[in-house]
């Protein structure tokens, strides 16, 4: 585990994720069962995951308050990936890595958590880890509680504020029906939710430097991790199944002699079917 | 969600940003355009967010601190404000061309006491050239500038000029030998700063559409400005630099017609997909496919066509043919697009719940201004014949 250093700098490692559109229309998102796949949408590109812009966002102004550190972005999955890290380049911060290699193609969220923690002990000393509450294709929001695990550092998720206290973060949770404020010591994986509120636009400038800079590339050699670690085979959680549930509607019409009857055989309709 | 068209066709720079400025468009000015057009307020919020992306810097050079940027990234950039609301690329187009002509023809003098002021920005900047008497005859214009010591004494009055309440620099273009013959060779630039003695803005223009952005009347009355205000330091040029500045107003206005259309477009094909009649959605029926795929193709050319006129600017040379072409074929299509958006809606289009009814009043703007179609024409006719001498 990697120490928190002693001065105010801060380095931040952001953990973004490109995913597919979740604005997608309906009529074009396919699933191919067999391959247990999403098929690509033709002619819609991926995007970076929604919550994660928020996550760089908040290691950005982390760092600005700090007065000096480092944002470092990695992204796992393919080169169009790169993408999304050029997303946070733009956005403000320092360095990225992409974590990219053939056998990455099909492996599950601890599979995932394994590949970043591994790559974040060889980027070295880090203060605070950030994500996304969770990604929008999937869902689990699992990776930071993985990637905490495997590190052997505390997690806290769903964060709608972070605030430095020397070597420590004071963390205001959102919970279903309120709020929780935590503080945890550094180094620490923090997940960060939408109530953080909004990122910034990527200035003109910032998105002519982001693209001079180098994205680093790293394979699964890179990071150490064995072929039998990794793809469909290594998965944690083997997927049996990937569908697309059939939608039915049906219309029927309530008879009733008076609008009390309608109402009344329309409430018992509604029970039967365990609707209400 | 409209197809990200700027990434297939720009270097990687140039779509990143354009991509960029689409996103921002679709979250922060897509919902509030009609509402801000309605009530016909100037878009403070949006002007802000335009600044701090830095979009008000994009065309002066880097050694005043701008981005230079190439002219095809700002065809894209103008291509995403108007997909939004049109006005945002009217706000942003004479403050580029001003700055342009500043950087191209201004002296070393003017361009530091200018430019870099451009690029936050401190100031805003204006084109005045029409008249009451004088629009498409830019070389009609009565607007005189008269030596005096080390002053020159101005007189005179301007017609719809954009951005008139808040510049805080206009390129006035007007007549220092009013007996010049042929009459361009007696024309002048001013940078005019406001605030002084015989300077006033006039009205502000009700108009049927480009709302939001103030459009205004300026009066000269025995104005009096400072000889290093003359651009360039030379009487007799001005009607060349205006013009010049003018291929990167129409390449502005063509991205407009681009965008427009782009978003009346957006709409219809989604409107035809949900929007079922004799049985089933209407994207289905023949009439109204011919239809979308002549509206696509369209705005397809006219976007080809508009970027390839940026790209002829980008390099230097005399480019008038080649915005000419872009600005006509681009505008002309979108009020084209425009109706057939509406014909696709029906009945609902013509409700102000929908911003059908203001692509409609925006589109007619663009055929008018910096230059009409026929003038566009005319420049094209010019064109062609010194390109083909016999």
């Amino acid at each position: 585990m990697r120490r928190r250093r002693p001065s105010e700098s801060v380095n931040i490692i952001v953990c973004v994720k490109q995913i597919p559109d979740p604005e997608t229309p309906a009529a074009s998102f396919k699933v191919d069962e067999a391959a247990k796949k999403v098929i690509p949408a033709q002619g819609i590109a991926p995007v970076v995951n929604p919550f994660d812009p928020q996550a760089t966002e908040a290691a950005l102004r982390l760092r600005d308050a700090a007065g000096e550190g480092k944002v470092t972005v990695i992204s796992l999955g393919p080169d169009s990936a790169r993408d999304a890290i050029k997303h946070a380049l733009a956005m403000g911060a320092d360095e990225g890595v992409l974590l990219n290699d053939p056998s990455f193609e099909g492996i599950d969220n601890f599979q995932t958590a394994v590949a970043l923690a591994k790559a974040i002990q060889k980027i070295g000393a880090f203060d605070l880890i950030l994500m996304g509450r969770s990604a929008a294709d999937w869902d689990m929001g699992v990776v930071p509680a993985g990637v905490g695990q495997l590190l052997g550092v505390p997690v806290v998720t769903v964060a709608k504020a972070i605030e430095r206290n020397g070597g420590a973060v004071k963390v205001d949770r959102v919970l279903d029906d309120g709020f929780q404020t935590v503080e945890t010591p550094l180094p620490a994986v923090v997940s960060v939710s939408n109530e953080f509120g909004e990122p910034r636009y990527p200035q003109l400038r910032q998105i002519m430097l982001a693209a001079k800079k180098t994205v680093q590339v790293w394979g699964a050699a890179d990071i150490g991790m064995a072929a039998d670690e990794l793809g469909a085979s290594g998965r944690w959680l083997p997927l049996d199944a990937l569908y697309v549930p059939k939608v039915e509607s049906n219309v029927e019409i309530i008879e009733g002699e008076t609008p009390e009857e309608k109402a009344r055989n329309l409430a018992q309709k509604l029970r039967a079917a365990k609707l209400i | 969600m409209a197809r990200d068209f700027a990434a297939d066709i720009l270097d990687p720079i140039a779509g990143e940003i354009v991509t960029n400025v689409g996103r921002w468009v679709d979250r922060e000015v897509k919902p509030q355009a009609s509402e801000f057009e309605h009530a016909d307020v100037y878009p403070d919020p949006l002007v802000k967010g335009m600044s701090e992306m830095g979009l008000f810097g994009i065309k002066i050079p880097e050694r005043y601190g701008g981005l230079d940027l190439s002219f095809e990234c700002y065809a894209g950039v103008c291509m995403e404000l108007a997909r939004g609301w049109m006005s945002l690329a009217g706000i942003i187009n004479t403050h580029v061309l001003v700055g342009y002509t500043i950087s191209e023809y201004g002296t070393e003098e003017q361009r530091q006491k200018f430019l870099p002021r451009l690029v936050e920005p401190e100031i805003r900047c204006a084109l005045t050239i029409t008249e009451p008497d004088a629009g498409s005859d830019a070389q009609a214009i009565k607007t005189t500038a008269r030596r005096d010591g080390d002053d020159y004494v101005i007189n005179g009055q301007k017609m719809w000029v954009t951005n008139g309440q808040r510049a805080g620099v206009y390129l006035a273009l007007t007549k220092t030998d009013p007996t010049a013959e042929p009459r361009h060779r007696g024309m002048s630039a001013f940078l005019v700063e406001p605030g002084i003695a015989g300077f006033s803005v006039g009205k502000k223009f009700d108009k049927l559409g480009y709302k939001g952005v103030e459009t205004t009347e300026l009066s000269f009355d025995d104005a009096r400005v400072p000889a290093s205000a003359l651009l360039g330091g030379k009487e007799g040029s001005g009607f060349q630099h205006v013009m010049s500045g003018l291929e990167v107003g129409r390449i502005n206005v063509a991205g407009r017609g681009v965008g427009l259309a782009q978003a009346a477009f957006d709409d219809a094909i989604r409107y035809a997909q949900v929007r079922v009649a004799f049985g089933r959605p209407i994207i289905e029926h023949q009439a109204q496919q011919i239809r979308l795929a002549e509206m696509a193709t369209k705005i397809r050319a006219a976007r080809l066509l508009t970027f390839d006129a940026a790209r002829k600017k980008d390099s230097g040379v005399r480019s008038d043919l080649d915005a000419g072409m872009a600005k006509l074929f681009a505008t002309e299509m979108c009020q084209e697009v425009v109706l057939d958006a509406m014909r696709i809606h029906g009945g609902v289009s013509y409700s102000k719940e929908l911003p059908l009814e203001r692509y409609y009043r925006d589109a007619p703007l663009m055929v008018i201004a910096e230059g009409t179609s026929d003038i566009q024409k005319i420049v094209i006719a010019r064109a062609l014949q010194r390109e083909y001498p016999v």
